[in-house]
């Protein structure tokens, strides 16, 4: 579903600080796996996520979404994808502070215009597969940690997207609830087929994992 | 993406007060502002159309522009003749205008001297009431000249004292002779009374050899209100190519023209007014963006598009200058109406205007819906605009950076 060919990207290129982050990397990611990208600190992780996700260009080689290659689509053509196939989940910050925890999780399916019905329904079954039920009317400072990332995890498959990109999304978290999240995950990617890349250091998250990237100073190995 | 606006405003409520009032009261000064200084002008020029202006005046072409003897009308008894045949206009005189040199004693003064027609002027302009002193011509008053204040008052001249006229016949030659100070007017406009001076016709045009001639005939027609209607008649009916007939509303574009240069200092002050709330406006709005430039990130990258970024910014913006004008726009606009029906008195201020032309104390506010409709207008585009730099500082992040912004 998803393939890397020969991916390069540099940062500060061509100055003396240059950083190789990506080194021709070359992936294949199959629909309805959970794939889980491990590594040291600074080996590249978030990059490579920020690569597939769309936010960040790169320097050399392809990216293919469904065989299509979207590495050379315009920065519209790209926030549609990131809005009709992807979720996102980051370290934290991920709530919209306005909105309370239903229209959280139901704030993407608005934006690509689902029914009104539809989001309802949707938003209480994700929820309660996440157990943030009890949580909807409240708004995000008001919530824990945990909780947040939930309804992050929630807002992201809301939409039913083809993958889901979360970046650390347990490192503030203790390892109770960091188990509860990923526990949910592999349940919503089990359940609804969703791709789940998922990049962390922490060890727990691997026995819950189909697929293990291991990767070093930007190269796969 | 308006219901998340609206909470956005009720969330981030300092920026959104600060924004409010501002606007409010942006919107109520510049309506009463505006209504202000155009009700003043509007009076001056009502002011100055009774006290001397007609309704219509007949010229003939070039006069206004060059002058001078070969442009005097020439045969005002034929023109007299076919507008006594026009329905709607109530009353008209021919005047004599010339420029002289008036002297008494050391004291000398340039003045426009004008043959009149005394009996018709009572109607027709506010020369008789605005008898100080004396007494006002009469068609028989042979020699007697009506002097405007500041004309006597230069002159150093008293009633009776003998005034001599130096100038130019309508035949271009010399003419001169000696007049007796019979009377002293001062009707409040300023230019007017420091320079005008009056003598019956009967007389005058002896001197100038001006009969059956005139510099131009006043009209004043029954309705003010169909003044154009009137005005297009007697083009009709004197159907010349040498003469030209005008309303007031063309007569007074010279004055019209220099109260728009006179207020352009207001408007100048005004507009500092304004760009001062703008940037208010802005920076209040920018400080609210940035401080939700980590939100705007994760937003964008989540796969909000710039364009909602911008409707965002634009929903908040609209929300909080639609409330604000439409609390702001009765209220200023029932002052301006309540002002424009009881004009606002202050004492003296006649004095301190009559360099304008303003010759009462009531300081009358115009009420026009259109006026009140571009002010708001104005300041709600301004508002618009002031979301214009907070959108372009979000949109030089990159989302995956600004998501992280700290
Ligand atoms: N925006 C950036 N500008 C410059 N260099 C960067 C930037 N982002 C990452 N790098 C560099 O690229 C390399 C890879 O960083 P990356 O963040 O992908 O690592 P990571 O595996 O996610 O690390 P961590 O586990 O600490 O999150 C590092 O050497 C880092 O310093
Ligand atoms: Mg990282």
């Amino acid at each position: 579903m998803i393939k890397l060919a020969s991916v390069n990207k540099y940062f500060y290129k061509g100055e003396a600080r240059e950083v190789h982050a990506l080194r021709d990397i070359d992936l294949n990611i199959k629909a309805g796996e959970f794939t889980l990208f491990s590594g040291e600190s600074g080996c590249g992780k978030t990059t490579l996520l920020n690569a597939i996700g769309l936010l960040d260009s790169i320097d050399s080689g392809k990216i293919y979404l469904e065989s299509e290659e979207v590495s050379t689509l315009s920065d519209d053509e790209k926030t549609k994808l990131r809005l009709t196939q992807m979720g996102f989940v980051f370290q934290a910050y991920n709530l919209v502070p306005v909105l309370n925890v239903e229209e959280n999780i139901g704030f993407i399916m608005r934006l690509r215009g689902f029914s009104d019905s539809e989001i309802k329904q949707r938003v209480l079954e994700v929820a309660s597969i996440l157990e943030i039920d009890n949580l909807l009317k409240s708004l995000p400072h008001a919530i824990s940690g945990g909780e947040e990332q939930r309804v992050a995890v929630a807002r992201a498959v809301a939409s039913k997207p083809k993958i889901i990109l979360a970046d650390e999304p347990t490192a503030n978290l203790d390892s109770l609830n960091s188990q509860k999240l990923i526990d949910m995950m592999r349940e919503l990617n089990e359940k609804e087929g969703i791709s789940i890349l998922f990049a962390s250091h922490d060890e727990m998250v691997k026995k819950s994992v189909s697929r293990i990237i291991y990767m070093s100073d930007g190269a796969l190995v | 993406m308006f219901s998340l606006a609206l909470k956005n405003i009720l969330f981030y409520k300092g920026r959104s007060i600060t924004t409010f009032i501002l606007t409010f009261i942006s919107t109520v000064f510049l309506v009463l502002y505006v209504s202000m200084t155009d009700g003043s002008h509007d009076s001056m020029l009502k002011n100055s159309l009774k006290i001397y202006g007609g309704a219509i005046e007949i010229y003939h072409k070039d006069y206004r522009d060059i002058g001078g003897n070969e442009y005097l009308i020439q045969d005002v008894k034929s023109i007299e003749s076919k507008l006594s045949k026009i329905d709607g206009i109530k009353l008209f005189s021919s005047r004599y205008e010339t420029y002289g040199l008036l002297s008494f004693k050391d004291n000398s003064t340039a003045s426009m001297v004008v043959g009149i027609n005394p009996t018709k002027e009572i109607e027709l302009s506010q020369l008789k009431s605005a008898l100080q002193s004396g007494e006002y011509l009469k068609e028989s008053s042979q020699n007697c000249i009506y002097l405007g204040s500041g004309v006597a008052s230069k002159l150093k001249v008293k009633l009776g004292d003998e005034v001599s006229f130096i100038g130019g016949a309508s035949d271009n030659s010399f003419s001169a002779d000696i007049f007796v100070a019979c009377g002293i007017f001062k009707t409040g406009l300023f230019e007017f009374d420091s320079s005008a001076t009056f003598i019956s016709r009967v007389y005058f045009d002896e001197l100038m050899l001006s009969k059956n001639k005139a510099s131009y005939i006043t009209i004043k027609v029954e309705d003010l209100d169909e003044v154009d209607e009137v005005n297009n008649e007697i083009i009709k009916v004197l159907d010349s190519e040498n003469l030209e007939s005008l309303t007031w509303k063309t007569l007074m574009k010279t004055m019209v023209e220099a109260m728009e240069v006179d207020s352009i200092f207001g408007y100048i002050s005004l507009s500092l007014f304004l760009i001062v709330i703008f940037f208010v406006i802005m920076i209040y709005g920018f400080i609210n963006v940035s401080s939700r430039i980590k939100e705007f990130g994760v937003l964008r990258c989540i796969g909000l598009s710039k364009r909602a970024v911008f409707s965002l910014l634009l929903y908040e913006i609209f929300i909080l200058s639609s409330l604000a004008i439409i609390l702001a726009t009765p209220i200023a606009g029932y002052i301006c109406y309540y002002y424009s029906i009881n004009p606002i008195v202050i004492e003296g201020i006649a004095q301190m205007y009559q360099d304008y032309g303003l010759v009462s104390d009531e300081l009358p506010f115009s009420f026009d819906i259109f006026t009140i409709f571009w002010n708001i207008c104005l300041i709600f585009i301004l508002n618009l605009l002031s979301v214009v730099y907070p959108f372009f500082y979000i949109n030089s992040f990159k989302p995956i950076e600004a998501s992280r912004h700290v």
